[in-house]
């Protein structure tokens, strides 16, 4: 995966080498345990390495949400590059163009918008780290086709984060008129069979058989 | 504790120290799951060991000179109210 050259990374690691510096200086050398020495090691054990772990910290939420990341557990190359796929017509590739959040898609489609939302979604992913390395990490693709799925049916309320279901021309088209309710309610799908289709290419949610048919 | 005793405990420091900054750097390098969830975890925790080990040597250094300053200043010395 690619090194992102974004100055909180620069920061972090000129930080962490003078920190590194001041260590490496202080075992080698092993001066003589002096105010001046203490100011040193103030600066290699605490502000530095505070500094890159600040910085480091920002960067590593932030690669996290990238597809990039989310397409490096080969379980979910299919859905990566569909979405890196600029020919694909699937709805989650659809979101990967923009220059606001098509980086991201992945996250911002899937995270948690609830309260403590953020939390919530690092430590679901990190069940899913786990579950990889625990369960899936030799797991073939046609396998994990079939193995993988949400645990709970997608919310459309995640959609309406963007999709706010306000907007005049949307309210206007006769779909979303007449399943309004059930849309903002959650009892018909946007993303199904008979709406905007299913999100993923080859990936099909665990739905009644009849679902399928009616897919173009 | 003696200076010796000191010196080991920031020698160990440095060395936590330079393990933590290793897998914060290596996280950046490689953003994969495992570097990323290593550096924010086990890294956090190494570096903060040898924060805090520093930082118990300089506290300890400090006492025997503000037990001194207490006690000339005759507070030590004042009956609990
Ligand atoms: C437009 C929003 C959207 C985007 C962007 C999106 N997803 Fe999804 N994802 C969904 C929906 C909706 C489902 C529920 C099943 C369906 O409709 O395909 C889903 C289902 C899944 C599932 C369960 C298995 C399956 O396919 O049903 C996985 C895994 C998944 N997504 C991973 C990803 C990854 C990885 C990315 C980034 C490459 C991504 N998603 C991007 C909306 C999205
Ligand atoms: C993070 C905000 C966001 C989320 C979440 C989101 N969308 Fe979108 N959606 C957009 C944006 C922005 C566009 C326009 C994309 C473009 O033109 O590149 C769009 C476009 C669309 C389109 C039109 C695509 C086209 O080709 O014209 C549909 C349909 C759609 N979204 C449905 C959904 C559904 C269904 C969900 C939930 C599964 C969803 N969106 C989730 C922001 C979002």
């Amino acid at each position: 995966m690619h090194f992102d050259h974004s100055p909180l990374t620069l920061l972090a690691l000129g930080c962490a080498a003078a920190s590194a510096i001041i260590l490496v200086g202080y075992l080698v050398l092993r001066p003589r345990l002096g105010a001046v020495t203490k100011v040193w090691l103030a600066f290699g054990l605490g502000v530095l390495p505070l500094v890159t772990a600040f910085a480091g910290n920002v960067q590593g939420f932030e690669a996290t949400k990238k597809r990039e990341f989310c397409g490096s557990c080969h379980v979910m190359i299919p859905h990566a590059s569909d979405s890196d796929d600029p020919a694909s017509t699937s709805l989650s590739s659809r979101h990967a163009r923009n220059k606001f959040f098509g980086e991201v898609n992945c996250y911002a489609c899937h995270a948690d918008y609830g309260m403590f939302g953020t939390v919530i979604t690092k430590l679901g992913g990190m069940r899913h780290v786990w579950l990889y390395y625990s369960e899936y990490r030799d797991t073939p693709l046609d396998e994990a086709k079939k193995a993988i799925h949400l645990l709970r049916p997608y919310p459309n309320d995640n959609c309406m984060q963007c999709h706010s279901t306000h907007a005049a021309l949307w309210d206007r088209q006769p779909d979303h008129k007449s399943s309004l309710e059930d849309v903002r309610a959650g009892r018909v799908s946007c993303a199904s069979a008979g709406c905007h289709g299913y999100a993923h290419p080859n990936f099909r949610p665990p739905e009644p058989a009849a679902h399928a048919e009616l897919r173009p | 504790m003696t200076p010796a005793g000191h010196r080991r405990i920031l020698s160990h420091a440095c060395a936590w120290g330079l393990i933590s900054l290793g897998l914060m750097v290596w996280s950046l390098f490689d953003p994969r799951p495992l570097p990323v969830i290593g550096a924010m975890s086990i890294g956090q925790v190494f570096g903060t060991i040898s924060l805090a080990s520093f930082l118990y040597v300089v506290v300890s250094d400090l006492r025997p000179g503000l037990k001194k300053a207490l006690d000339e200043a005759g507070v030590s010395k004042r009956p609990l109210p």
